[in-house]
């Protein structure tokens, strides 16, 4: 038992650590803006076809299950729409897509930093003279602070998309009854923005400390790969309970 | 100068790696570590740059105890200390060119056209430039230990540790790598090279140390060691797999 609680505080400290060194590397702008682009192209264009087809069937599932309650219990599906989208933008679209995009995003770049660490790049790299974190972690941790947030507001449009269709086709509600934005308000709006830019920042920090903590070769990776998403899956949800909890004044009326 | 004194490491509940070393490498010289595999000689060479720390014992670079250096400390050592690993290390992510520019830029804070410039001169010493602009996932280990040779000695060094560099080189590579000893010996580089390569043991060393079962088990020059009438070294020498070892 001492002996988890110490993993789990030589772990918590190490975090720490490297989350403030990311940090200030980024504001000094210690970063080849080429790796950082490279970094954006792998990380954001090569998710927008998997964030697109999970969201869109996310999106269809979400309306079908609520049509068929709203039809149910009250009859009437005017509200289907705009309730719709304000849980889109407020929850689901950063929540969920942030989700997707640890499996995607989360776990490459544990995998990547992980097989670097057990192959000893990493410590070919600092004998060098160049220190990991900024080399590897920082262009990560900028490209997904804006990948992320783009990623999320298009998972958002093809929910809204999927679930445009479905109401159409389903419960014959117009395109324009769906997508109506009464409900939405610039407090959801803050909320969802929010939330998408803190999950930017989670999903590479995270995964990147499960790559830089590999040991015992490729199991070890695997298990590195497993650890990021299950941290940054287990992170995204209690930073998205926290954020509901703390501007709760921002988005209830 | 670099020494080991009483240097022991163990991982874990294991027998220990390393136990009671006391090794001096002189500055100039080309010191061989010999030795089984599984012997703590690769470790041993990880405590000079602070990739491994020692459970007990010291080690000294230029007099100066570096045993307990954290990360920052221990830039100013990897600055003097080369280091080339046994699986080379290349970054995956870059091309063989930009592998060493990478180091020169970083170790001498040039600009990334400079460093390039430098790194193919170092290339072409190492006759690389062919493998300039590809990837380590393309390339051989043989090729890939000598871009990772290549590397280390671009950052000009005075100390260069080797682990096992002429392991999966081609006989024409691997003597290159030993007339590459000699050539930075007579730059006063310091080298140390952990190694199983008896043309090169015998041939470049000026010192040999053999670790056995934890311990410099014997510590001399090549003559002295051909010399030998001790098992483990007779042994190790004739490739024999019967015997001590």
């Amino acid at each position: 038992m001492n002996a988890v609680i110490r993993r789990i505080a030589r772990e918590s400290r190490d975090f720490t650590a490297l989350v403030i060194q990311a940090y200030v590397l980024l504001f000094r702008l210690r970063m080849r803006r080429a790796v950082v682009v490279r970094q954006a192209f792998e990380l954001g264009n090569r998710s927008v076809v998997f964030i697109a087809t999970t969201m869109s069937f996310i999106g269809l599932i979400m309306v079908l299950q609520s049509g068929y309650q709203a039809g149910r219990l009250i009859g009437d599906y005017s509200l289907l729409g705009p309730g719709y989208i304000q849980l889109l933008v407020r929850e689901f679209a950063p929540t969920i897509g942030a989700m997707m995009l640890a499996t995607r995003i989360g776990a490459g770049i544990a995998a990547e930093l992980g097989s670097m660490t057990v192959t000893e790049q990493i410590d070919a790299l600092r004998l060098c003279g160049a220190e990991p974190v900024e080399e590897l972690v920082v262009p990560r941790l900028a490209a997904c602070l804006v990948m992320v947030p783009a990623l999320i507001i298009l998972a958002g449009l093809f929910a809204e998309i999927a679930g445009m269709f479905a109401a159409r086709l389903v419960f014959n509600v117009p395109f324009a009854t769906f997508f109506e934005l009464r409900l939405l308000t610039s407090g959801d709006v803050i909320v969802g923005a929010v939330k998408a830019m803190l999950f930017g920042a989670v999903i590479p920090l995270v995964s990147a400390f499960a790559g830089l903590s590999a040991t015992r070769g490729s199991e070890g990776v695997g298990q590195a790969t497993t650890r990021a998403v299950i941290h940054t899956s287990i992170s995204i949800i209690f930073l998205d309970f926290a954020v509901n909890v703390l501007l709760y004044p921002v988005y209830a009326r | 100068m670099i020494e080991f004194r009483g240097l022991s490491k163990r991982f874990g509940d294991r027998p220990p790696v390393l136990e009671d070393i006391d090794l001096q490498i002189p500055t100039g010289s080309v010191q061989f570590v010999i030795g089984p595999s599984g012997a703590g000689k690769s470790v041993l060479m990880k405590h000079v740059v602070g990739l491994v720390r020692a459970d007990s014992g010291r080690v000294l670079v230029d007099g100066e105890d570096v045993t307990d250096y954290g990360e920052k400390a221990l830039f100013k050592v990897r600055e003097k200390v080369g280091f080339v690993f046994q699986q080379a290390t290349l970054l995956d992510g870059l091309d063989v060119l930009d592998n060493v520019a990478l180091a020169i830029a970083k170790r001498f804070h040039v600009k990334r056209k400079v460093a390039r410039e430098r790194a193919m001169t170092e290339l072409e010493r190492m006759h690389l430039q062919p493998f300039a602009h590809r990837f380590p996932a393309d390339l051989g280990a043989g090729v890939k230990k000598r871009a990772a040779i290549a590397r280390a000695i671009a950052l000009d060094p005075r100390y260069l540790v080797y682990d096992e560099p002429t392991t999966g080189l081609d006989p024409i590579a691997a003597r290159r790598v030993d007339r590459l000893i000699g050539e930075l010996k007579g730059r006063g580089v310091t080298q140390i090279v952990v190694s199983h390569d008896l043309a090169s043991i015998l041939g470049v060393a000026d010192r040999i140390a053999m670790l056995h079962k934890a311990r410099v088990h014997i510590e001399g020059t090549p003559d002295a060691l051909r010399a030998s009438a001790d098992p483990v070294i007779r042994q190790f020498l004739s490739g024999s797999p019967v015997g001590p070892m």
